[in-house]
């Protein structure tokens, strides 16, 4: 009975220690020393925090343990022989880990300079230990080593330049937002992936400014000061665009001056049809442009309620503006006045 | 959908540009290697490897300029380099009827630049590599002073006499890829995307 007991016991030590025996590594110059070197400043640094140490400690210790993780990381990778389409991912890893700990501390637009540093990153992991011994001499690697390392850095350099292109991009929709709605299908260069959401043109809010001020001016006033608005369309139409620079000035980006806004009474019936238009003269898909139309509907009515008790009689005649618009705007390819009249708006 | 959103977040990727690019840069490195083989007398893997390492070092500097030039352009030129990344095409403003000057001038002096970043770069590569720019002569075996003097003296000269089946070569091997991606850009925009 005791013996069985004892026995047990000494099968879930044996166990127990095998089960330890994993997670030792075979040599201490192996890989897993190296993660647990991490691990532990890792968790040196956690304590060095909580015991409120200077920040230089903590710093130092957590420097350490990212260093320790890309240099454990991608030698278990090389130990591991990893490899896609035969060619070993560690020092990419490694530089991936590297650049996460070099500017991955930044906040705000880190992903920039890590993208962009991170096949330089790489060669370097690559390239420094071909060239410096553990004694930190100098190494002289042999001329094939020399081959590739200068191959290796020159496409380092060209994949670093792809990320930069890339970011170069993203300043160009930023700086001139009404690109990303239109269709890049011809180009050589991009891609987009389809089935993404595509946001409006910048114009679609010019338009909406220019309704509240056309709102503003005509409508619920007497048709005749209407007519009297209407006859002065160059005045209207620079008081327009200005009230448009001002509201979007704040947040103006580039392409505010690559829009135009234009106005155009047609006469409908008794009263008008007026059309705002955007026009775009900036970049474009097709080769004639685009603008984007929004239509108002300006009609006289007659409102006899409005009238005050002691006007004389004629006066309940007179009419009263409406102004409806249309909550869409189509987007018309080509310019409103024809391709001739481009110069002269 | 989570995967939906970082797409869309990633937006426009140049995937095209690094698809073509690869393309253009594989024709390219064959053909140079083609060259330097036969003017050179060098291995099959040395052209190719010699070839590999101009050409990409050239490309990425090449990247390089573009993107230091494009940051200081004039908008108004800006906007017209955009227009052609993304649409492919240039649209109407103050610069469409110099651009395709310009655009000419470009591709003549793009030409020159890389012919000179190609030759040096082999140079450097011999140099990296410890192969002697300068050919071995019968006066190599004379006297280690008397070689510093005469070399200093014939410095010049010998190095054009030595580089010139190198910059021949070169020469020839850039002339050769720039017509092969100027004949493959032309085939491809064919198509009539082109707007001017």
């Amino acid at each position: 009975m005791v013996g069985g007991l004892f026995s047990f016991l000494r099968q879930t030590l044996v166990e127990l220690g095998n089960l330890l025996g994993n997670l030792v590594p075979p040599r201490y110059f192996s890989w897993l020393t190296v993660i647990y070197l991490s691990l532990f400043s890792w968790l040196l640094s956690m304590l060095a925090r909580l015991l409120d140490t200077t920040a230089f400690t903590v710093g130092l210790l957590a420097t350490m343990s990212w260093i320790f993780l890309a240099i454990g990381v991608g030698w278990a990778l090389e130990a591991n022989k990893a490899r896609i389409f035969g060619i070993p991912i560690a020092p990419w890893v490694s530089g991936a880990i590297l650049c996460l700990f070099l500017f991955g501390s930044w906040g705000g637009r880190w992903l920039q300079p890590a993208l962009v540093t991170w096949p330089l990153v790489s060669f370097a992991v690559i390239a420094v230990p071909a060239l410096v011994s553990w004694d930190f001499s100098f190494k002289n690697p042999s001329p094939a080593e020399r081959q590739r390392l200068a191959l290796l850095f020159c496409l380092s350099l060209l994949f670093s330049s792809w990320f930069q292109f890339y970011f170069r991009i993203q300043t160009w929709v930023r700086d001139y937002p009404s690109l990303v709605a239109d269709s890049v299908e011809n180009s050589a260069f991009v891609y987009r992936i389809p089935g993404q959401t595509v946001a409006l043109p910048a114009g679609v809010t010019h338009l909406t400014v220019a309704e509240e001020l056309l709102r503003e001016q005509v409508d619920n006033k007497p048709w005749p000061s209407v007519e009297r608005w209407l006859l002065n369309l160059d005045g209207q139409r620079r008081v327009m665009r200005q009230r448009v620079r001002s509201q979007t000035g704040r947040t103006g980006s580039l392409e505010d001056s690559l829009w135009q806004l234009d106005l155009q009474p047609l006469s409908n019936g008794d009263g008008y049809t007026l059309k705002l238009w955007a026009i775009w003269s900036g970049p474009a898909a097709s080769p004639s442009g685009y603008y984007l139309e929004k239509t108002c509907l300006l009609m006289p009515i007659n409102r006899g309620g409005l009238v005050p008790e002691n006007t004389p009689p004629g006066y309940s005649t007179t009419q009263w503006a409406s102004l409806t618009c249309d909550l869409e705007t189509p987007r018309l390819a080509g310019h409103p006045r024809g391709i001739g009249a481009r110069d002269q708006v | 959908m989570p995967l939906n959103d970082v797409l869309s977040e990633l937006g426009m990727m140049p995937l095209r540009a690094i698809a073509f690019q690869s393309l253009l840069l594989m024709v390219a490195i064959v053909l140079e290697a083609m060259v330097l083989r036969q003017q050179l007398r060098l291995g099959y893997r040395t052209s190719m490897q010699y070839a590999a390492t101009i050409n990409l070092l050239a490309t990425s500097l090449g990247w390089v300029a573009f993107l230091a030039i494009e940051a200081v352009l004039p908008l108004s030129l800006r906007s017209q380099v955009i227009s052609y990344v993304l649409f492919n095409r240039f649209y109407t403003n103050d610069w469409i009827d110099t651009l395709p000057v310009i655009v000419v001038m470009v591709a003549i002096v793009a030409f020159f630049i890389t012919y000179w970043i190609k030759l040096q770069g082999l140079l450097w590569l011999l140099q990296l590599l410890g192969q002697k720019p300068i050919d071995t002569t019968p006066e190599a075996i004379e006297s280690n002073r008397r070689q510093l003097y005469a070399r200093a003296r014939r410095a010049q000269v010998e190095g054009q006499r030595s580089n010139s089946p190198r910059a021949l070569a070169v020469l020839q091997a850039n002339a050769l890829s720039f017509t092969a991606i100027l004949l493959l850009l032309l085939l491809v925009n064919q198509t009539g995307v082109v707007g001017w």
